[in-house]
């Protein structure tokens, strides 16, 4: 029991070095942003996929602002795909394809595996431009945004894009705002800095690109995927492919707005990591592959992020179990700077490192709000350790694993 | 004290020492003061012209009273909406009246109806437009600059914020150009001019000629065309060979003399191309660059460090125009450009060698 306990502070330790390297990066490092220069070139025909299913309360928004960017229009192809809806997707879609007749190609999904994974690699098979774009249909592109994200595709090595997401319904309750502040530090500091050190920035699957030999050359989407997204990320990276993050590359989107959406979203997002875990943590770490030594142990880190929560429940217990059993790890003055690091340093790193992103967001009062992340963090603890749970267990239950699509909270046209 | 009260005090007051340092959190909370979404901008796309076109917006309510000082040949004065005074002149002899009494500044927005050359050694502390050609004289101080036509700087001259032409915008030698430079047509700097954002069909560094190349749009980004080579250490290219894929160098990169390069190229360390290397892709190195005499790069030309191009080299072309960007730019005397250069930090056109 001790020695697993000392195996989890000593895991944690890691994960706080982590967050404080990449926040001491993101405030006083090199920032990379090598390709946010390129606003002329000989632009490429691009592919933008919209994936929804049921949404009928956004498609129609992102579908507009997709008419009103400034690529060049006989370059840009939309296909918003129709994903087995049941509600008036499918009509809103056909009727703004009518409206906009040469620049939109819908593509109907009625039956076939669930997920958005296996939505993308039907829809895909039709692709013929080398740079694809993908969108989730919540999300809200400006004007500027196809260029931008284009733009990486320049560089041969880059198999793989993400821009940064930025909470449009931020302000409506307690929920959403400690939303905001999660997506802050996740993308401002923690895929920035990742950036910046030539680590592994993840495929977020929206507000995303992807090169298309890259994606035919690793086999295409994994439709058993739960998080295509990150199953994607270690798939290029083990192939010897780039993905690359940019941070000026912003898009609205919408977050949870109930706590049960919120972690019936939590608990997809652990289940996919997780299954990644399984998959290519061994091959990553050791295999024989072309990721360098830092991005295997970056990758390796990022890939534990969701099973850390479950360790760390455990280690709680243990020491609470050891506590009772009379048995004291730490004796005097060691106990005692132990104690004090952790309350000094150790608990507070993810909440440095949130606070950085808001200030380099240039964002003022709401950094008050900052104590009741506790609330957001133990919401997450419980529910991504449920997840994992249910995820070591599904062999004896026989549970399958299923797509639980992100409730939508904007009524729109 | 009875222990009932004692005890209840002692609750109250662990309480309130709770919920002290979350005050600010519940306070914020109620209030919303800082509740709003991050600004995304929608509009301006990065575009170099913004402020231009935001000064055209301003002075397009002038431009009236502008016409009218044409024709009359007096000059006209006033205040526009945010405070700051205006200058209208309408006739060449009214160019002394930007610097009344041989006074060196000239804190007025000045509006001229016609061509007009100005004297030198004036700082303008406030926006210029010009209807016509304008013509800097030598070390002058321009804070904004927006010709309709042509814009010729005077020697060692410099641009605080922005200049735009509609017509073509030449500096002449040891200008310094902060910020946003930008023509319709032609931007021509002289070797000793320093600069960061430059934009226009064709820009000529020093002396160079415009010429058009024969790689079409299609080959910046074709995957058809070609395959990747991935190399995990130092490449060279030999003079001479002609490679048909995108190569990926994670060490560094040399092309040798007249190499040409189908696809893409791309090096983790440094990159250095000999003279008449012409690649049909891009070039971007995560390091520094060289690129020798008389090379011919297609696609965007990017290093994370900084560049330096060598006299006769073309980046892009007018059907294929492009961007070359890096935090310290070197040109020498001689290289175009046709689309964007982007020196984040500084860049620098030198005398050629």
């Amino acid at each position: 029991m001790l020695y697993s306990l000392f195996f989890i502070v000593a895991l944690i330790c890691v994960y706080t070095a982590r967050h404080y390297v990449f926040t001491l990066n993101r405030l006083f490092g090199f920032q990379r942003h090598p390709y946010i220069d390129i606003d002329v070139a000989s632009w490429p025909r691009v592919t933008v996929f919209v994936a929804a299913h049921n949404e009928e309360k956004v498609i129609w928004n992102i579908l507009a602002a997709l008419m009103e960017v400034n690529y060049p229009k006989d370059k840009m192809l939309v296909v918003p795909i129709n994903d087995r809806s049941t509600d008036r997707t499918a009509e809103i879609i056909n009727l703004f394809s009518e409206e906009n007749p040469g620049r939109i190609r819908p593509f109907h999904r009625a039956a076939g595996k669930a997920g958005k994974a296996a939505a993308l690699k039907d829809a895909m098979e039709s692709a013929d431009t080398e740079v694809i774009l993908i969108f989730d249909a919540d999300y809200i592109p400006s004007s500027g945004l196809i260029k931008q994200l284009v733009a990486p595709f320049f560089d041969p090595e880059v198999g793989g894009l993400m821009g940064r997401v930025i909470p449009l319904n931020g302000g409506t309750n307690l929920l959403t705002r400690l939303l905001d502040f999660e997506r802050s530090g996740g993308y401002q500091v923690d895929q920035q800095a990742r950036m910046n050190l030539g680590l592994v920035p993840q495929h977020g699957g929206t507000v995303a690109g992807v090169r298309l030999s890259a994606l035919r050359e690793i086999g295409g989407w994994d439709d058993n995927s739960l998080s295509e997204d990150t199953d994607l990320t270690y798939r290029l990276l083990l192939a010897g492919w780039k993905t690359v993050y940019q941070n000026r590359s912003e898009c609205y989107e919408e977050v949870p707005e109930t706590w049960e959406a919120r972690i019936k979203q939590l608990m997809r997002w652990a289940k996919g990591h997780n299954q990644a875990l399984a998959a290519y943590s061994f091959r990553l770490l050791f295999g024989k592959h072309r990721a360098t030594l830092r991005e295997r142990i970056d990758g390796f880190l990022l890939l534990g992020v969701y099973g850390m929560a479950l360790l760390m429940l455990i280690g709680w217990i243990l020491a609470l179990g050891l506590f009772y059993e009379g048995v004291a790890p730490l004796h005097g003055v060691i106990a005692l700077l132990a104690i004090t690091a952790y309350g000094a340093i150790g608990n507070f790193a993810a909440f440095f490192e949130i606070a950085a992103a808001a200030r380099l967001d240039y964002t003022r009062q709401r950094i008050y709000l900052l104590p009741f992340l506790v609330l957001g963090f133990a919401v997450s603890i419980f529910s991504v350790s449920r997840a994992c749970v249910s995820q070591m267990l599904a062999p004896i239950t026989g549970a399958k694993f299923h797509w639980d699509k992100t409730q939508r909270f904007r009524t729109s046209r | 004290m009875n222990s009932a009260i004692a005890v209840v005090l002692l609750v109250l007051l662990t309480g309130i020492f709770f919920i002290l340092p979350l005050l600010p959190a519940l306070i914020e909370l109620r209030l919303k003061r800082d509740a709003q979404p991050l600004n995304v901008i929608h509009e301006h796309a990065g575009e170099i012209r913004h402020f231009s076109y935001g000064f055209r917006s301003c002075i397009a309510a002038l431009l009236e009273s502008l016409h009218k000082c044409v024709l009359s040949g007096t000059p006209a004065r006033g205040t526009l909406p945010n405070g700051d005074r205006y200058l209208l002149l309408g006739h060449t002899d009214d160019t002394r009246l930007v610097s009344p009494g041989g006074k060196t500044t000239c804190e007025s927005v000045v509006a001229f109806g016609m061509d007009v050359v100005l004297p030198n050694g004036i700082t303008f502390d406030k926006e210029i437009y010009a209807a016509g050609q304008l013509t800097g004289g030598e070390k002058s101080v321009f804070r904004a600059l927006l010709g309709e036509q042509d814009i010729h700087l005077g020697r060692a001259s410099t641009v605080v914020r922005w200049a735009h032409a509609v017509g073509s915008f030449r500096a002449k030698h040891d200008c310094d150009l902060y910020g946003r430079i930008s023509s319709d047509r032609e931007i021509e700097l002289e070797s000793g001019c320093a600069f960061q954002r430059l934009n226009a069909p064709h820009i000529a560094l020093g002396r160079s000629g415009a010429e058009e190349t024969d790689v079409s749009a299609d080959t910046v980004l074709n995957p058809s065309l070609r395959g990747r080579r991935l190399v995990d250490e130092d490449l060279e290219i030999r003079a001479g060979e002609i490679v048909s894929e995108n190569i990926v160098a994670r060490g560094k990169l040399h092309i040798g003399a007249g190499a040409r390069v189908l696809g893409s190229v791309k090096s983790h360390k440094h990159m250095a191309l000999e003279a008449g290397v012409r690649v049909d892709g891009s070039l971007i190195s995560a390091s520094t660059m060289h690129i020798g005499p008389d090379c011919r790069i297609t696609g965007p030309v990017i290093s994370e460090h900084g560049m330096e191009i060598e006299t006769g080299t073309h980046c892009g072309s007018f059907g294929t125009p492009t961007t070359v960007s890096a935090p310290t730019i070197q040109v020498a005397d001689g290289v175009s450009v046709f689309g964007t250069v982007w020196a984040r930090t500084e860049g620098q056109v030198v005398a050629q060698r």
